[in-house]
């Protein structure tokens, strides 16, 4: 009888310990999972992300590229700015540091852009909510190649001109 | 085990010495930040540390003067704050808070340089240099307008005929015209706000 009564009870608590040990979603998945739930609102999926972040990689010579990009449509009701900014924060987690913040008191606009060092390179994590549109960016940027890519746009800018 | 129970407690104290050196960066009483935020209708907050100057220099890789001279200067400061806050009516914002801004900074190595009151408009201008040793190591701007409230500090070794090359970094190039504010002294409508809006800073 006893073996009965213990066994749901060790059951539950297995369950509860694996759920308080699974990992939780960080870095761009869990900001756009955090925002989705805390907000009610859906993240469209962007077809084929990869294979842009791949096409931008090469287009600008390594100057772009590990590109995500999420889109959540038809946002209703203001946002709190420190509460967003807190969550996105929280989410991202150690090495990101905030570059800059931009909040409307009546919560229609915001714009968060963290930073981060990666090696050569440099991460940007963008979130910026204009209207009841609802954008996060994640992309790493090299700035040695994203130069030479801008000085031979600004050179046929310039011959065209 | 004795040696052990000092080093985590120096590794602990090294840590919160460095975090809170982070937290302070700004050097602004944070409540009132805060509370400044809470009724702006519009914040804007630039946060540039010492590493993302760093890697923001390498942006700054061309050939000429202009360019050599800004990467030069960005790559020795320490870090670049600046708070933007918008208001929807004057009167957001007291003359005390303001006061509290500029005690923070009433300490012997910030020394004012420009000091601007305009009573018809209600616009007022501080500016101050950061001295150490004879050199300038940081600048202080305050401007208040009515509706807006403007502070940018700039830590690290800055010369006023260098600021018109933070252009590289947005609206900041505006600061180039301290200098011939400085020169002529207090004038009305010459404010050294800096633009520090979204598009300008990215």
């Amino acid at each position: 009888m006893r073996v009965w009564l213990w066994l749901p009870l060790c059951a539950a608590a297995t369950v509860v310990l694996l759920v308080a040990m699974a990992p939780r979603e960080s870095g761009f998945n869990g900001v756009v999972s955090s925002i989705g739930s805390r907000y009610h609102a859906h993240a469209t999926q962007i077809p084929m992300t990869g294979l842009i972040s791949m096409m931008a990689l090469g287009a600008t010579h390594g100057g772009v590229g590990d590109l995500h990009l999420a889109q959540f449509e038809h946002f209703s009701g203001p946002i709190d700015g420190d509460e967003l900014n807190r969550m996105v924060g929280e989410k991202l987690g150690p090495g990101w540091d905030r570059m800059i913040r931009e909040t409307s008191r009546n919560g229609s606009e915001q714009t968060l852009i963290f930073s981060r060092p990666e090696g050569g390179r440099m991460g940007l994590f963008v979130v910026d909510l204009d209207g009841h549109e609802l954008d996060v960016v994640q992309v790493s940027v090299d700035p040695d190649h994203l130069n030479e890519s801008i000085a031979h746009y600004e050179s046929d800018g310039a011959k065209s001109d | 085990m004795r040696t052990r129970i000092v080093t985590l407690m120096l590794s602990g104290t090294l840590l919160c010495a460095t975090a809170m050196a982070q937290s302070s960066a700004l050097r602004l009483p944070s409540p009132l930040e805060k509370e400044l935020a809470a009724r702006a209708s519009n914040v804007t907050e630039v946060t540039l540390g010492k590493n993302m100057l760093t890697f923001a220099a390498k942006f700054m890789n061309g050939d000429d003067k202009n360019d050599t001279a800004a990467r030069q200067l960005i790559e020795g400061l320490d870090g670049i704050y600046v708070r933007d806050y918008e208001f929807d009516k004057p009167g957001q914002y007291s003359i005390e808070e303001i006061e509290n801004l500029r005690k923070a900074f009433e300490t012997p190595e910030w020394t004012p340089i420009v000091r601007e009151r305009d009573r018809k408009s209600a616009e007022t201008t501080d500016v101050m240099m950061k001295m150490v040793n004879g050199q300038s190591q940081g600048m202080f701007v305050l401007s208040a307008e009515p509706k807006e409230l403007a502070i940018v500090l700039i830590l690290g070794p800055i010369r006023m005929n260098e600021l018109g090359a933070l252009k590289g970094l947005g609206g900041l190039g505006n600061l180039g015209a301290l200098p011939e504010l400085k020169q002529r002294g207090a004038q009305p409508n010459t404010g050294a706000k800096p633009d520090a809006g979204k598009d300008g800073t990215q």
